[in-house]
């Protein structure tokens, strides 16, 4: 029988910086072992596909070409991934039938409003991502993505004096509005945080599972 | 109404509402590409390429092959549905329309199955996880209508207006038309579903035949852009 592969949905305003997440992320992961495939809803084209494709298996060689699929959502990717994540779920069915060897399927939803959550059927474990740009009010007006994900990343921080956004404001916010769940600041720029945000992933998601690439054959087998 | 009919009634509003997780939402069935090369269409037009594919493609094939399907299903002959998954698959020549519908086709009997625990949809899942099958669309929707004891005429009803409807949420989401349009648009095109299933309803597998090579380039054409909203 085919085994569940763990899968990361990562959600987001436009520009919040949702691909350059991925972009960073897994080649932390990839240094460790981890096989990762990245499935990408996007609003009007396959673009930040082929970009993380180009990115990451092309010219880097951290994961299979073939690993990164993109998904066109009639220009609802809310409901893609929560309503009706019929598309993304056969996708990935498809995947976990001839890829085994994956340890996580990372679903990227393309822009989206502040609501956007993903259905359980979908995704195991979620992270929404928000922007320093968007003003530092932005923890605080919640919205069921802010507050539902298991770990909210606030990007770009570098912007902060820029923008007039005080971040000591946007992490009381967070806490306020998020209770006891996680919040980390980031920038994908220079790779600040990130290393913050991979540990969240292997250790609350992948459950600090050794990669499989790693895992010892059965003796009877070799 | 007795409280079977109001059961039957309930079961067709829910296989037809869009609501109804099958991923039909992100199928334009060509629209897009036509509104690429000509942002200019209109309510008319929306309604002449429905018509023609209707006509052309949507009823001598698929919803013949989903009345049978669903007839061999109340027959609970396996093989013969078997035959009709493979018959319409090779009708579809392009690939984004044949994993689409196989797609969606393999969510939906997935869904139906899960509150119904039927023995054919059970059967004719395992056949396309072992990829005996497809799973095409139209043959899953008979199978589900069948699981749910809904006759032909409004099964087909449904499949039809579900076919309608997807085009035109596309039409309204690309901002060809608006909503007050796209109602008008789906209340113009009720004669032509009616006549269609009419037409179709007693027709068996011989008689599946399609022929709309115009509408087959343009989805080709689909096939190769790279910016899109819509997966057909």
């Amino acid at each position: 029988m085919t085994k569940r592969i763990p899968r990361l949905g990562i959600g987001g305003p436009v520009g919040s910086g949702k691909s350059m997440l991925i972009e960073k992320i897994v080649p932390v992961l990839a240094a460790k072992g981890y096989c990762i495939s990245i499935i990408s809803n996007d609003v009007i084209s396959k673009e930040d596909a082929d970009r993380m494709r180009k990115n990451l298996a092309t010219e880097r060689g951290l994961m299979p070409e073939n690993l990164v699929i993109g998904i066109a959502t009639g220009g609802c990717p809310h409901t893609a991934i929560r309503e009706d994540p019929s598309i993304n779920i056969s996708v990935i069915e498809e995947m976990e039938e001839k890829h085994q060897e994956i340890d996580m399927i990372i679903i990227e939803s393309g822009g989206d409003n502040i609501t956007t959550t993903f259905s359980p059927s979908l995704a195991d474990y979620t992270i929404y991502i928000i922007d320093v740009a968007g003003g530092d009010k932005y923890p605080r007006k919640g919205g069921l993505g802010i507050e539902s994900c298991d770990l909210l990343v606030i990007n770009k921080i570098d912007l902060a004096p820029n923008v007039g956004a005080d971040l000591k404001v946007m992490q009381n916010d967070a806490v306020k509005i998020r209770k006891e769940k996680p919040h980390v600041f980031v920038n994908c720029k220079d790779n600040t945080g990130i290393d913050n945000v991979s540990e969240h992933i292997i250790r609350d998601l992948l459950f600090d599972s050794i990669p499989k690439i790693h895992e010892i054959k059965n003796p009877k087998e070799s | 109404m007795s409280i079977e009919d109001m059961h039957n009634d309930l079961a067709m509003m829910q296989l037809s509402d869009s609501f109804f997780p099958t991923g039909l939402y992100a199928n334009s069935n060509g629209l897009e590409i036509i509104f690429q090369n000509n942002k200019k269409i209109t309510e008319i037009e929306i309604i002449q390429i429905i018509q023609t594919q209707l006509k052309q493609q949507v009823c001598p094939a698929d919803l013949i092959v989903m009345i049978n399907a669903l007839k061999f299903a109340n027959l609970k002959e396996f093989e013969k549905i078997l035959e009709i998954d493979e018959k319409i698959n090779s009708m579809k020549n392009i690939k984004e329309t044949r994993d689409a519908s196989r797609r969606s086709g393999i969510q939906l009997a997935k869904c139906v199955n899960e509150f119904l625990n039927d023995e054919i949809l059970e059967k004719y899942i395992a056949f396309c996880k072992k990829g005996i099958i497809s799973g095409a669309y139209c043959v899953s929707f008979g199978l589900c209508a069948s699981a749910l004891k809904l006759n032909s005429q409004k099964a087909s009803l449904m499949f039809l207006y579900g076919f309608i409807t997807s085009i035109v949420g596309a039409a309204s989401r690309m901002g060809i038309i608006d909503h007050i349009q796209s109602q008008k648009i789906i209340h113009k095109l009720k004669p032509v579903i009616t006549q269609m299933v009419t037409e179709n309803l007693d027709k068996s597998t011989k008689d599946i035949w399609q022929f709309a090579p115009h509408f087959e380039i343009l989805q080709m054409h689909h096939e190769k852009i790279d910016s899109k909203m819509f997966i057909t």
